[in-house]
């Protein structure tokens, strides 16, 4: 998998785990070894999706009526 | 926001875009906006005090110099302990807030946070190496922490107690993975006898009267002609009660000093001559409490923070147990509507600053304990509303009072539990809504009938007793009587439930502190079907309760001599009459429970086990534990199927819930079999504080899909974020198929509505069908959170802009800025659920 922010380039596993903050979701966080940037990593595809600041909602909306996250 | 915006703002307009904490700061009076704003935070923001905020040497430094003055003294240790406690009030700095109309605190200064060294040297230690909270100049503070450090090491009541406790026990206590927190009876959660002490029969003078003639009969008897064991125990009787006197007489000596400095104040100093008349209401007011029976609305708070701030010197309080429209109720009635001494707007000025001055207290945590209370100090659940003894409706005009000057304050500590009962009256459940409508999170709703049965049920506390009740912490009720209060809850006697399920599935080996915590209940691969493997739970659990349960029976114990409350015990009607230490355990009829973080996590493990490895045998129980050691990692496929394709508790699936009420009956039975020092039960109590953050990074990977590092589930019976699909009255009856008399002693459940639906009168009509389902259900508790995602999400993108709200974390509120990044999505992936 690779670092969208330093092109850190390592096996998923490498990858610190921090959190997954929908548990039936299969994105996740995880941080850079490298660069130490926090990124959300699609875990089914091995991909990062998006880097991780303030207010971002990788895993879309909260659950129920405001709308069922996209997984 | 600057201060040009909102003054060019209508309140209307925050209103209408449902910004409520500008709205409060243009509403409020200028004097509570000037208190509000002169508050310093003192919850602590994810772990760590806020820049500013600073440790108080003072207490420290005068406590460790009366204990080395008295270490040779021939005192008994109680004596020599109300000697210390009498020589901090006597000599801390003391200080008025401009504009305040009520004093008193637990540090020297506004921005200090009190510290008692003589609780643990492993607090010290933490005191030692929290450089952001050490006072400047850093070398010399650090000079004086060594000081104080060395000299209670081997002396504090930790130290003097450790080496008595069962060592093993106490080994898998402090690995930090099964328990939270130390036996000690200074540092938990101390019930009081309000029923004593807050009803305007007595004071500290009368008591002190009345332990003087018991000092004096006693005398006398020792002295006269004969011998016998009774004799020789008065004279421990006549220590304790010398030492209560001690107590309460410092306790009445630094209440005249806040007097004599509001006095000289508004002789010297004040050039207003409305404030100079309130300096000198203050100066009359600590004058007369409290020595004496409080006469008016503010005689009576500022007994309540004198009693407050004096046993938060005496002892580490985690809670603040309290009933204020109770018993200050009939003062703010006296005033407001009987002599019109106050006006409406003046009594709900000195309810939001009494507000304030609990928001303020602080006193030094370790790190583990902050992190599981991010964002304020302590759980402060005041309790309001409920029936009095004779079962009539106890609402009265204060508990609305109450609530619109926490709308004013909005502080997120104290919160209110509210004790519902069919009689509550619909003026005062718009009160409540509106508090929730405007996103404090609180009150939290009790159902009181229930509650009352509940605490009959566990203790055998009299109904007129148990009609009086109080939260001891966030949701425990205990009586405030005689025999009824529990004098210390020791913090550590809470579990960390999801290391049940956990140790089933390592063979009780803790792969994260690397030691054998739990039972060694077998191989998991060797169980051959879904009995074997619960009986492997039941195991678990019960090996868990029991270390927590016994360590903290030892320390119960030990404490009457060990580490006693005098002050604690001159408050204490049954004390006072028999010369024994509050804490003894034979005076209470005990009130004790096990705090069950992380419990969720169990029944949505066994369930997921029971149906993929057991019944559907789609995956083997090895391959399960291989993933699990892996902690699913590479294994993701196979996670999202244990989350989505096994049953999840909250969606009126009789499949699981059969699970959770399983397992809540085998704890409660368990419960019988496990006893107090006072001979009585200990039932569980699911809820969480923060606790799933802080042991995110503790609790391995489980069958329910989770992973090390993530969020454990909010807590309670609250089923997991994001799993409780089937809508709100399908968690309801989840959560009624579980007695909540006979199946535990409180239950905590939160639920996350829409701002936008609650708005209006239509609004209210929705929440209050809904209350109508949850009390047909007799559910003990609900609490909410209404505040939607794009403001929590900008509330992180641009904190400072967002300072103010407030969100429900679990049996606490705390500002959403002063929790951690984690604990904050973990509340925004909460299920948002649809009334009507």
């Amino acid at each position: 998998m690779k670092c969208i922010e330093c092109g850190h380039d390592a096996p998923l596993a490498n990858f610190r785990y921090l959190y997954n903050a929908r548990i039936d979701a299969s994105i996740s966080i995880r941080q850079c070894t490298n660069c130490e940037e926090w990124l959300a990593v699609d875990e089914l595809k091995g991909i990062v999706t998006q880097k991780i600041t303030q207010g971002d909602a990788p895993w879309g909306k909260s659950a129920g009526i405001e709308g069922l996250a996209a997984d | 926001m600057a201060k040009a915006a909102i003054a060019d703002r209508s309140v209307k307009e925050f209103e209408e875009k449902q910004e409520w904490w500008w709205a409060a700061e243009k509403k409020r009076s200028s004097r509570l906006d000037y208190l509000r704003k002169a508050i310093w935070k003192k919850g602590a923001i994810g772990g760590l005090y806020a820049p500013g905020v600073k440790t108080d040497l003072e207490r420290a430094v005068l406590q460790t110099q009366k204990a080395r003055e008295l270490e040779f003294s021939p005192d008994p240790y109680v004596i020599k302990f109300a000697k210390m406690l009498a020589h901090v009030l006597d000599n801390k700095s003391i200080f008025i807030t401009d504009h305040a109309q009520l004093v008193g605190y637990t540090g020297s200064l506004p921005h200090t946070i009190a510290w008692d060294p003589s609780c643990a040297s492993i607090l010290n230690e933490e005191v030692y190496n929290d450089p952001t909270a050490i006072p400047d100049p850093a070398e010399k503070s650090q000079q004086i922490i060594r000081d104080v450090n060395n000299y209670w090491i081997g002396k504090s009541d930790l130290d003097k107690m450790m080496p008595i406790f069962d060592m093993e026990d106490l080994m898998k206590m402090l690995s930090g993975s099964i328990g939270w927190g130390v036996p000690l009876a200074r540092g938990g959660y101390s019930s009081k006898d309000y029923e004593y002490i807050m009803t305007g029969k007595r004071a500290f003078q009368a008591i002190i009267d009345e332990l003087s003639q018991k000092i004096d009969e006693a005398d006398e008897q020792t002295h006269a002609p004969g011998a016998t064991p009774d004799t020789t125990r008065m004279y421990d009787k006549i220590n304790n009660w010398e030492a209560m006197k001690i107590t309460l007489e410092a306790g009445i000596r630094i209440a005249k000093r806040y007097a004599r400095l509001a006095g000289i104040m508004a002789e010297h100093f004040e050039e207003d001559t409305i404030r100079r008349e309130e300096l000198l209401k203050i100066a009359e007011t600590c004058e007369r409490v409290p020595a004496y029976p409080p006469r008016t609305l503010q005689e009576s708070l500022q007994y309540d923070i004198f009693i407050q701030m004096m046993s938060r010197t005496e002892a580490i309080e985690g809670a603040w147990p309290s009933r204020p429209d109770y018993y200050h109720g009939p003062y703010y009635n006296k005033d407001v509507n009987i002599d019109k001494s106050l006006t409406k707007e003046e009594a709900i000025d000195l309810l939001g600053e009494f507000l304030i001055r609990a928001a303020e207290v602080c006193q030094f945590k370790p790190k583990w304990s902050r992190e599981g209370l991010q964002g304020i100090d302590g759980t402060w659940v005041w309790t309001i509303g409920g029936v009095d003894k004779d079962g009539r409706d106890a609402c009265n005009d204060m508990t609305i009072a109450l609530m619109q000057a926490a709308r004013l304050v909005r502080v997120a500590n104290p919160t209110f539990g509210f004790r519902w009962h069919p009689k509550v009256k619909d003026e005062v459940m718009r009160e409540i809504f509106e508090c929730l409508r405007q996103g404090l999170g609180y009150p939290n709703l009790r159902h009181d009938p229930i509650l009352i049965a509940n605490t009959m049920h566990w203790y055998g506390h009299p109904i007129e007793e148990a009609r009086l009740w109080c939260n001891q912490a966030c949701l425990s009720p205990c009586p405030p009587t005689k025999h009824g209060f529990q004098p210390m809850r020791m913090a550590n006697a809470t579990a960390n439930c999801a290391k049940i399920i956990e140790y089933v599935m390592t063979n009780g080996y803790d792969p994260v502190v690397n030691m054998q915590v739990g039972a060694e209940t077998g191989d998991v691969t060797s169980f051959k079907n879904f009995e074997e493997f619960f009986e492997a739970w039941e195991k678990q659990m019960k090996t868990i309760f029991s270390i927590l349960v016994r360590a903290v029976n030892r320390a119960r114990t030990l404490a009457p001599n060990l580490t006693p409350r005098p002050y604690l015990s001159a408050l204490s009607e049954r004390s006072i009459e028999s010369g024994m230490d509050t804490l003894t355990p034979s005076l209470e009829r005990g009130n004790a429970w096990i705090t069950a973080f992380t419990w969720v996590e169990n029944i949505d493990s066994l369930a997921a086990v029971k149906k993929l490895v057991f019944e559907d045998k789609k995956y083997t129980m090895a391959e399960l534990k291989n993933a699990i050691d892996k902690n699913w990692e590479g294994y993701e496929q196979m996670r999202l199927d244990f989350v989505r394709n096994a049953p999840k508790w909250g969606n009126d699936d009789n499949y699981v819930d059969d699970i959770m009420v399983r397992c809540l009956k085998a704890a409660a039975k368990f419960s019988k079999e496990l006893k107090c020092p006072s001979g009585n039960n200990w039932p569980i109590l699911p809820e969480n504080v923060s606790g799933n953050i802080h042991y995110a990074n503790i609790v391995g990977a489980l069958p329910n899909g989770r992973r090390l590092g993530d969020a454990l589930y909010d807590g309670g019976i609250s089923p997991g974020p994001g799993l409780d699909k089937k809508g709100p009255t399908a968690v309801l009856k989840s959560c009624g198929k579980i007695n909540h008399i006979t199946d535990g002693r409180a239950f905590l459940l939160n639920q996350r509505l829409s701002p936008s639906q609650l708005a209006g009168e239509k609004g209210y009509q929705l929440w209050k069908a809904y209350m109508r389902t949850w009390a047909d259900l007799e559910l003990d508790h609900i609490q909410f959170n209404v505040v939607d995602d794009s403001t929590l999400r900008a509330a992180q993108k641009d904190p400072e802009k967002y300072q103010e709200v407030i969100v429900r974390v679990a049996g606490y509120s705390a500002h959403f800025v002063d929790i951690s990044r984690k604990t904050q999505d973990n509340i925004i992936q909460r299920t948002v659920q649809g009334l009507g």
